[in-house]
């Protein structure tokens, strides 16, 4: 028998667990359901789980706090359920540790989707691959360079940066914020303008067709996606 | 009197000094000017006090004027006796000529007056009338109106007007905020009773008139310091200007009740329009969810497998149009309870239309999308998440109406005032008369194949976000003799909009 990741579904909603245990089983995960943000967060303590999935509108505690709280001693990925009118609690939940979301009403394929995405990144996040290909590009961390369809790409300092934190992302959602503040600085976080513009120099540079993106994809509101193939 | 019309006092004292300058002259000259030449200059002091102070200060200079020209200058000098009996016709003429003279000269200066101040006082009303009509609402026609009388009478206005029960400070003069409790009070008073209070303007800060419309009091007004004529003849501009005043509050406010009604109509219409789709957009999906699941769940063993999975895919298909059924109903209810708070951020147009078409890409797949988008297109200030929603929900329209393997259309430029999304379908576009409508609520072309459409409120959602964002939303159809509809929603550029990262 294979290694079976453990994911523990911390959700206040009977009907949710009741597709997502024989979902998750089916595609080869061990699911572990709670329906409480302080049972969740003892069974994050007794048995760290491979990721967690976890609904920001659970009743005994603020979806904020619950995510702190967790962060407090689990390191490993955590994807988080919300609505999509709630855009700030999201981008909030985001930035304060949370590696990507999912708005609800969900997919079964979109959740699996972004479970492999954070689970294909290992323990080891600060360890990227030398060489990262994506269709037909290449991103050199080693040398600090890209090369498309072989060829090297001139990248500014910025545009390199600024692919790179997208690329580490591994196709998680990286906020406008996390993107400013590692690319340009912390005193810049609301300069999104630079962004804009750093990110249409980008698409000009490596999309095949940078009206349609399909590296660099937008999450309106929120941030950026790199996805590879 | 008197003290009432200072004014005609001053008169009457300069025109009694023309007649003594006239005396003054005919002294310095001696006895070098006598009889008829003498009367000469005395009839002149009488002209002249006619044409500058009118009838009444003319005929008093006659009188002045014979009297002192008596007792001075006829023989025995310092009597009003009369020794010559020549001296007695050429007093007797004087006497008539400077009678007749003040007469005429004072009658024609006082009309002369009375048309000047007739034509100022309608170019005055004319003026008010002009900025009355400006006025859009009850508080603006009472600022035109304080406003109007104020530089009409060189005084100055305030307006109260009704507000519920009481009244409310609707125009004053600049500086004014408030009235003191005195004033209030008085202003109630006036506003209660209905008679203008009369008391000598020393006490009161104001004195308070009422503002009446055709139908209803409207409000009462307070006036200091005003310029009044005491000629009777003169139309009095104030009273003219409040009457007219009066009546244009008065439209005002059953204009703004008449839109309140409106308002109210609309939100009637929206909700019923709301029960309507609940009852029937919500319930068709339901319905095939239901009935699709109950088959499966009693004929599992029975059913061939493409069966299942036709059964399997309705389900999902008709829970994603609820689940969009609900998205537009709470954008709706967002724009609609007024809570709308767009989040404006620096937005680059293409990559929303971008989002949005990934978005909206399984309902697309059977239309061919062609994109035009400029190399330059400055950023605009939106909120990324309304526009790439307004943007997507015209897309929408586009995949319901435009037949599969027609082409959709988008482009985006930038003119020399918006940045703009232009979205073309080739669809059987919009009847003229429909065209207007397009972005009201619960909307629907009657062609629209059954349970492929939304609620019919994607459109009027796309509106009331661009509206929200500073934006517009114009449609236009039919292109051609095919059809074919064009949706352009334009942002405005911003000057020196950030073009490039340091």
């Amino acid at each position: 028998m294979s290694f079976r990741p453990r994911i523990l579904v911390i959700d206040d909603e009977v009907q949710i667990h009741r597709f997502l245990t024989p979902a998750l089983t089916a595609a080869g995960y061990e699911p572990v359901q709670v329906m409480t943000a302080t049972e969740g967060l003892r069974e994050l303590a007794l048995h760290p789980p491979d990721a967690v999935v976890l609904d920001l509108g659970l009743p005994d505690m603020d979806g904020k706090d619950a995510l702190k709280k967790a962060r407090a001693f689990y390191g490993g990925p955590i994807l988080i359920l919300s609505a999509r009118s709630r855009e700030a609690e999201k981008i909030a939940a985001l930035d304060g540790g949370a590696d990507d979301y999912l708005e609800k009403p969900f997919g079964v394929g979109e959740l699996l989707a972004r479970l492999r995405v954070l689970l294909r990144r290992g323990p080891e996040p600060d360890s990227p691959a030398p060489v990262v290909r994506a269709g037909d590009l290449e991103v050199d961390f080693e040398f600090g360079m890209v090369r498309r369809g072989g060829e090297r790409v001139r990248l500014t300092p910025k545009e390199f940066k600024l692919l790179s934190v997208l690329v580490e992302g591994g196709g998680k959602v990286v906020t406008h914020r996390q993107l400013l503040t590692a690319v340009w600085g912390p005193a810049h976080v609301d300069d999104t303008h630079y962004l804009r513009v750093a990110v249409g120099q980008l698409r000009q540079k490596l999309e095949p067709e940078p009206a349609v993106p399909v590296h660099i994809v937008t999450e309106a509101g929120i941030g950026y996606r790199f996805l590879g193939d | 009197m008197p003290a009432k019309h200072p004014q005609r006092l001053t008169r009457l004292v300069a025109a009694a000094g023309f007649v003594g300058l006239a005396n003054g002259v005919a002294f310095a000259a001696g006895p070098t000017v006598a009889g008829a030449n003498l009367a000469m200059l005395f009839l002149l002091s009488v002209l002249v006090s006619a044409v500058a102070y009118g009838l009444g200060p003319a005929l008093m200079a006659a009188l002045l004027a014979a009297v002192t020209y008596n007792f001075f200058f006829l023989e025995p000098h310092y009597t009003f006796q009369i020794t010559h009996p020549a001296d007695l016709l050429t007093f007797s003429v004087f006497f008539a000529v400077a009678l007749a003279t003040g007469w005429l000269a004072g009658r024609a200066r006082d009309s002369q007056r009375r048309t000047a101040a007739h034509a100022r006082a309608t170019e005055a009303l004319l003026d008010a009338s002009r900025a009355l009509a400006r006025a859009a609402t009850p508080d603006e026609a009472a600022q035109a109106l304080a406003e109007q009388i104020a530089s009409a009478t060189g005084g100055r206005a305030v307006i109260l007007i009704r507000d519920g029960e009481g009244l409310r400070l609707a125009g004053a003069p600049p500086g004014l905020a408030a009235l003191s409790a005195e004033s209030l009070a008085a202003a109630e008073f006036v506003w209660r009773g209905g008679d203008l209070i009369a008391t000598p303007e020393a006490t009161r800060e104001w004195t308070f008139a009422s503002l009446d419309g055709v139908q209803a009091r409207v409000g009462v007004a307070g006036l200091r310091g005003l310029r009044t004529s005491d000629d009777p003849e003169v139309p009095d501009l104030t009273n003219a200007l409040l009457e007219q005043g009066g009546v244009v509050i008065e439209r005002a406010m059953l204009a703004s009740a008449a839109s309140e009604n409106e308002a109210l109509r609309q939100a009637d219409q929206l909700r019923s329009g709301l029960l309507n789709s609940i009852s029937h957009d919500f319930r068709t999906p339901l319905a095939s969810i239901l009935g699709s699941a109950t088959t499966l769940a009693d004929y599992e063993s029975d059913l061939a497998p493409s069966v299942r999975r036709d059964l399997l895919e309705s389900i999902q298909q008709d829970a994603q149009r609820l689940n969009q059924h609900i998205g537009a109903l709470l954008d709706m209810s967002s724009l609609e309870g007024g809570a709308l708070r767009p989040r404006q951020d620096w937005t680059d147009v293409r990559e929303l239309v971008g989002s949005a078409l990934r978005r909206l890409q399984p309902k697309l797949a059977g239309h061919r999308v062609e994109r035009h988008f400029a190399a330059e297109a400055p950023l605009v200030r939106a909120d990324a998440l309304l526009l790439e929603q307004a943007i997507l929900n015209v897309l929408d329209n586009a995949a319901i109406y435009a037949p599969a393997g027609t082409a959709i259309r988008i482009v985006v430029e930038a003119d020399a005032q918006d940045v703009l999304v232009a979205i073309e379908d080739e669809g059987p576009g919009i009847p003229a008369a429909e065209l207007d409508a397009v972005f009201g609520r619960f909307r629907r072309l009657e062609s629209t194949r059954d349970g492929a459409g939304g609620l019919g409120l994607g459109l009027s959602i796309t509106k009331g976000f661009v509206e929200a964002m500073g934006g517009t939303v114009s449609a236009v159809s039919p292109l051609s003799t095919q059809g074919g509809t064009r949706f352009v929603i334009r942002l405005p550029k911003v000057a020196d909009a950030p073009q490039a990262a340091p």
